[in-house]
């Protein structure tokens, strides 16, 4: 694909909200790893790193790059004020505290233990679509399953997981070719209020009873429970950072495997191989392509000084494909070897989710091939959405068969 | 520097020379030793690094920090001897440190 900013002789230009560019990145994110690698956009005003390297130094550096105003591009700018308890947006201390305790309850134990649960539901979702010559990965699979895991996990009632599903949607897109506004309520989330309060007298064996009892030492050193607000903090955190981002994994695993008809047939014939297929899959396309800093100190990145006050945006789904690191990074192939990717980021902020994340996403496509081993996608109606801070798919419709 | 060696659940040795500075994960996930995976880069945040640490050499790697302590109670089939092997900074003194890898990470 070819486009205006393509053109060799230009300087190389990179604007995440530019619809043209968000279709195929990659041959832009090629030319800033090899002509700009540290790259400045002056029309928005932010520094962008897109070298394996200097992406993972960046992420790891959380003394100069930090997340205190937010992980994404226009927040950052907004100057928001982060409520206590969105760790995804706090530094240490504060951070420290608050991921410790949300850490202690959700384990990778746990989230084994959701296996069973989660296989269960993605036959309940692919059964009722079974006959059919035409499914959505996402109105069908991608859509519910994810928020469907929290819900489990939390223990909310399944009429309210679609409403919850929507308003963070709502609260993350953007206008196509905008910046994303803020929704403040969108984000402090009132509706589970109602629900926390009827947690505390109907406790269970659930994440949420559990966040409710479990004892922290808070930012101020003092041990306690922690406050309702916190909860309900964690719990937005939980599942804002948990529902898109997974579901469009989900997305692009039908895209990628319908696009790859050779590779499908392989995992398909050797479930052993699902494992490495979900990976390969998150590596080449991260259902969050970039994160933001704010750049807290003068810092020296690939020889030139980026001043105190500015504005990182780490790259991701650019160093995912650094040739430096991954030999032919630009092909899509489930018979890699490693090295790791970094879709899941680097540092302190690396996801919490991401036990949960690949657990779904290996148990879906184990229940997809067992059920449609092949398809073919319907580009045609295939719609694609991309923010700075999401990219993927909001339909996927494929051809069964 | 450091001689480390990484036996995996099959008992399958790999023998590396780690520099100063690094860590035991560091060392492995540079050079593909399969069984570790180092997720987060080393910040202490993922439990993707889990080793058992020869007993003979428990009292030289350091203590388990607060957090370390945390994710050590949550990987699977943690051990006394489990250890995060980003927490274990290589040094001279542990020339001939011997780790066991799990049955898995995640
Ligand atoms: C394929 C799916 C997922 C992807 C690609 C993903 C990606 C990421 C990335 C890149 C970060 C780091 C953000 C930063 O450094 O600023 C992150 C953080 C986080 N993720 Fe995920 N995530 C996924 C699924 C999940 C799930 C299922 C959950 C929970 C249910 C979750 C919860 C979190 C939380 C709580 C954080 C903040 C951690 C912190 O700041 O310490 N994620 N995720
Ligand atoms: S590498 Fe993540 S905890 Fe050790």
């Amino acid at each position: 694909m070819s486009t205006e900013a393509q053109t060799s002789g230009d300087a190389v230009y990179w604007d995440p909200y530019r619809p043209d560019l968000g279709k195929d990145p990659y041959p832009t994110y090629k030319r800033m790893r090899a002509e700009a690698p540290l790259y400045y956009n002056p029309d928005y005003d932010f520094y962008a790193v897109t070298r394996f390297n200097d992406v993972e130094a960046c992420l790891s550096d959380h003394q100069n790059f930090i997340s205190g105003r937010s992980d994404i591009l226009e927040f950052i700018r907004e100057d928001m004020e982060v409520p206590p308890g969105m760790f995804i947006w706090e530094d240490p201390p504060l951070h420290t505290a608050y991921r410790t305790v949300v850490m202690r309850v959700f384990t990778p134990k746990r989230m084994n233990d959701l296996e069973g649960m989660i296989r269960d539901y993605c036959a309940r979702c692919l059964d009722a679509v079974v006959g059919r010559d035409k499914i959505d990965f996402i109105a069908d699979l991608g859509g519910q399953l994810p928020g469907g895991v929290i819900g489990m996990l939390l223990g909310i009632p399944d009429e309210d997981r679609d409403a919850v599903r929507d308003r963070v949607e709502a609260a993350l897109r953007t206008e196509e070719g905008k910046p994303m506004e803020m929704d403040q309520a969108a984000i402090m989330g009132e509706n589970f209020e109602a629900y926390i309060d009827w947690r505390m007298d109907n406790p269970s064996d659930d994440l949420m009873t559990e966040l409710l009892n479990t004892e922290f030492k808070d930012p101020e050193g003092v041990v306690r429970k922690l406050t309702k607000e916190e909860v309900l903090i964690f719990v937005n955190l939980l599942a804002g950072a948990g529902n898109e981002t997974t579901s469009k994994l989900i997305g692009w695993m039908g895209k990628l495997l319908g696009e790859h008809p050779d590779q499908r047939r392989a995992v398909a014939a050797d479930l052993s191989l699902v494992n490495n297929t979900i990976e390969e899959i998150l590596r080449f396309e991260p259902p969050g392509p970039s994160v933001a800093r704010y750049v807290a100190n003068d810092v020296v990145v690939q020889g030139q000084t980026v001043p105190a006050g500015s504005v990182m945006l780490n790259i991701i789904a650019a160093a995912n494909r650094d040739e430096g690191r991954f030999v032919d990074g630009e092909r899509f192939d489930i018979h890699r070897q490693g090295p790791p990717h970094m879709t899941f980021g680097r540092g302190i902020h690396t996801c919490l989710g991401m036990a949960l994340a690949r657990v779904e996403g290996r148990v879906a496509l184990e229940e997809i091939l067992k059920r449609f081993p092949d398809w073919t996608v319907d580009t045609d109606n295939a719609q694609l959405s991309s923010s700075s801070s999401t990219r993927g798919w909001d339909t996927m419709p494929v051809f069964v068969g | 520097m450091a001689k480390i060696t990484y036996i995996s659940r099959a008992g399958e040795e790999t023998v590396l020379d780690v520099a100063n500075g690094s860590t035991v994960m560091r060392g492995a996930v540079d050079n593909a030793v399969k069984g570790i995976i180092g997720d987060c880069g080393g910040a202490c945040s993922c439990a993707t690094c889990h080793v058992y640490v020869d007993p003979a050499w428990l009292d030289r790697v350091g203590e388990v920090g607060p957090i370390e302590e945390i994710l050590l109670e949550e990987v699977c089939d943690p051990q006394d001897n489990s250890r995060l092997g980003c927490q274990i900074t290589i040094t001279d003194e542990l020339d001939g440190l011997v780790v066991r890898l799990p049955e898995k990470q995640v």
